[in-house]
């Protein structure tokens, strides 16, 4: 056996031991079976939320205490110091077993907060939270974009300034998912306004429960709350929570974001599993009467295509990536084509699904289409807008002359 | 079983390829190989040939082939697709070629894959009519036995290199079912005539047989099966030819956006321009990435999709990248794309030609819903 088959032995003896598993492949995730949701985001209400962030905290707990916690992390923080391969084969096994989602405090928090402490924090708070967040204890978010500082996160204004051995943090955060039940925030602060705005940038890594901190739910389009504005006024911060060195928190922020784009479009948890599974569209195509409608058929023809076509690409990264190549541009062009193709399949299922997308008449699939349908304009926003990727693909991919920048 | 080569390997392959190709198959030297009599250039065919072997990639080593798959087929193709080398490989080796592969027939096999592998017989494949429909049974040509010899009767239409091919593989309605035959060229009652062709890199010819000799390949009744398997391999070929026509189309568009200044930048700097080459780009990605899983599902490899679904998304999404790289190309240039003189329209041609060469978006689109069983 090599490394990879002992490892997936492991693991399917764990998840066997703590959790049970669907039967029968994709069987759970057929129309008309389970939960009726298609959404990336949640509407659900405050106790809903909390019991799934609980139980969510649970599982990585259980996973950390199974060493499955952080399957790439340093051993020194309980993690298994081994290769993103084979964190994709664990998910890949997970998804078979019916497990609390824990895309809440995963994806942010463990999938791009963690390794970015690991590589730029000081020892003392990487021994401090680093195992706290991969045990489920400290959930972490971002406080990065502000409200004159999206695209152009360069331009944030939230002041830090030093004042013996720690710093004062004012200013406002926004669009910062799952802060209200987070206990940490990475907060990116201007520290230098005489320099250029790249340069002049400082990391910390905040106590949420700190005095002025102030986090307000924003409730989104969709009519879940799952981001917040967050104030900071005269929060103190030590100098030891700062995130590399004094002014040079872009290159502390790339190493989040690079973690970002990877993370996003290379998997779909939760609803989303469902609506991209084999077969389900079809079901959607057929329970909706369509089944013989060649311009319904077409339609589905075209996206069916195109996302079956995204999935080879994915799968043919995780091959190279399994041969030992670098990371290439894929992940900028599978966010892109995630965005836009979960997008045309909200609009075709609600095409198909017709009049009873406008209210709920209790049918199995068909309200709860709005789902996706109402999350849909994030997608192509969320994780870098798809103006700024198509910015990257085009200048660092293809070598075309940058955008001219205000002096 | 896993791929034949590794990616060292495949990229000697390409680089092999795109030393020959760029030396010998530039836009001049292919315009001057379209205005001659053949319509390609006919020592560069033979040196492709016999030099670098790549007519008998794909085929039985047994009939002069070299055993390889279409994985890495398809990088050659890839290359051909860039170059936009006029010529009739992807006819005679692909279309041609995999029919008498598929069909079995290990005479009809041994009498003309050598000759196919060395370069010396061009075939082609003649199987739409007079509507164009590309289909597997229902047709008009008919072929009757008579006196233990067959004999054709029929029209064919939008036959590629249908004037220069020496030999002929036709679908034909037989007592027993469709069929599938081969006609030698200058065979009594054969005539074929050129027609103007929208992909002038790719011509076509209307064939007329009228009692014509033909010699029965497989079976009779076996054409629908030995058609729907060519179909799979000719879709998953011309996949990773239009990938790099349409890397080439992309290439094209990025080194004018960064040659060409207007109001006093380059016009790459633009976002209307970059955000165009980047949706190219995204869109080949993809585009490769299908024809890839193609190649490998017609190779039979173990963790590949099923060969049907993987050739219709293919065909599908490749056909698409093409055709919008092509498009968009002429349109980051501006004025100088819309010329004769631009290599730009040759694309554009080559890649409608390309999209409805098997039926086009509605026919392949319904294709791959019946494929994935929907």
């Amino acid at each position: 056996m090599n490394d990879i088959e002992t490892f997936t032995a492991e693991v399917r003896a764990f998840l066997d031991a703590n959790a049970q598993r669907f039967p029968g492949g994709e069987a759970h995730l057929a129309w008309g079976k389970g939960d009726d949701h298609t959404g990336y985001f949640s509407d659900d209400t405050a106790e809903v939320e909390a019991a799934k962030f609980a139980a969510a905290r649970s599982w990585q707990r259980t996973r950390y205490e199974g060493g499955f916690g952080w399957i790439t992390g340093p051993s020194s923080y309980g993690g298994r110091e081994l290769s993103p391969v084979h964190d994709l084969v664990y998910d890949l096994l997970e998804a078979e077993y019916d497990v609390p989602d824990t895309g809440v405090i995963s994806l942010i928090g463990l999938g791009m907060i963690g390794p970015t402490i690991l590589a730029h924090g000081q020892q003392a708070i990487k021994d401090r939270y680093l195992p706290a967040m991969y045990r489920g204890d400290a959930i972490a978010c971002q406080l990065f974009s502000e409200p004159a500082a999206g695209s152009d996160l360069a331009g944030v204004t939230t002041k830090a300034v030093q004042d013996g051995d720690v710093w004062r943090l004012t200013g406002q955060k926004v669009w910062t998912s799952v802060a209200h039940q987070a206990q940490l925030g990475m907060a990116l602060c201007r520290t230098n306004p005489d320099v250029p705005k790249h340069k002049g940038i400082t990391a910390f890594l905040v106590d949420l429960a700190s005095p002025g901190v102030e986090i307000r739910p924003l409730r989104q389009m969709n009519g879940g709350a799952e981001f917040n504005e967050v104030f900071l006024t005269d929060v103190v911060v030590p100098d030891d929570h700062r995130l590399g060195e004094i002014d040079g928190g872009w290159r502390v922020a790339l190493t989040t974001l690079m973690n970002e784009r990877a993370s996003v479009g290379g998997e779909n948890e939760g609803a989303l599993a469902r609506v991209l599974s084999d077969g389900f569209l079809a079901s959607l195509l057929h329970e909706t009467g369509h089944g013989a409608d060649p311009a319904a058929r077409r339609r589905l023809a075209e996206i069916t295509a195109d996302l079956t076509a995204a999935d080879y690409l994915n799968r043919q990264t995780v091959r190279r990536l399994v041969g030992g190549a670098e990371p290439g541009p894929e992940a900028s062009v599978s966010k892109m084509m995630w965005a836009q193709n979960l997008t045309r399949v909200a609009h075709l299922a609600a095409e198909l699904v017709g009049p009873r997308l406008t209210a709920d008449t209790g049918a199995w699939g068909t309200y709860s289409w709005t789902e996706l349908l109402l999350g849909s304009p994030a997608f192509r926003i969320l994780g870098g807008t798809e103006e700024i990727l198509k910015n990257i693909l085009g200048e660092r991919v293809l070598g075309l002359p940058k955008e001219p920048v205000a002096p | 079983m896993s791929e034949l080569t590794t990616d060292a390997d495949r990229e000697d392959l390409r680089a092999g390829a795109r030393a020959v190709l760029s030396a010998k198959a530039t836009d001049e030297q292919n315009r001057t190989a379209i205005a001659s009599e053949a319509g390609y250039d006919v020592a560069l065919w033979a040196q492709l040939a016999s030099e670098l072997g790549l007519h008998s990639m794909v085929f039985p080593e047994e009939h002069g082939g070299s055993g390889f798959g279409f994985v890495e087929l398809g990088v050659v193709l890839s290359e051909m697709g860039r170059a936009l080398l006029p010529g009739p490989f992807f006819t005679s080796v692909v279309l041609a070629g995999s029919a008498l592969v598929v069909s079995g027939d290990d005479e009809a096999r041994a009498s003309y894959l050598p000759g196919i592998a060395d370069g010396s017989t061009v075939a082609t494949l003649a199987v739409q009519e007079a509507d164009g429909a590309w289909r597997h049974d229902g047709f008009d040509s008919e072929a009757v036995h008579e006196g233990g010899r067959w004999s054709l009767t029929g029209e064919k239409s939008l036959v590629p290199f249908g004037t220069v091919a020496s030999l002929i593989v036709v679908a034909a309605t037989t007592a027993d079912g469709p069929s599938l035959f081969a006609v030698e060229a200058g065979a009594a009652g054969l005539t074929s005539e050129a027609l103007t062709t929208l992909d002038i890199t790719r011509p076509l010819a209307r064939l007329r047989f009228s009692r014509t000799p033909a010699v029965l390949i497989g079976v009779t009744g076996q054409a629908p099966a030995i058609l729907d398997a060519v179909l799979d391999r000719a879709t998953a070929a011309l996949a990773a030819e239009q990938v790099g026509a349409a890397r080439a189309c992309l290439e094209m568009a990025v080194a004018y956006a960064k040659d060409r200044s207007q109001f006093g930048r380059q016009i790459g700097s633009f976002q209307a321009i970059k955000h165009k080459c980047a949706d190219m780009f995204a869109r080949i990605q993809i585009a490769e990435a299908a024809a890839v899983e193609a190649a490998r599902a017609v190779d039979g490899l173990e963790d590949a999709p099923p060969v049907g679904v993987a050739a219709a998304v293919a065909h599908s999404v490749c056909s698409e990248a093409f055709m919008f790289a092509a498009a968009e190309n002429i349109q980051v240039h501006g004025g100088i794309g819309f010329t004769w003189e631009h290599p730009a329209h040759l694309y554009f041609r080559r890649a409608k030609a390309s999209q409805l060469m098997f039926g086009g978006p509605g026919v392949y689109h319904e294709r791959l819903l019946q494929r994935m069983g929907v």
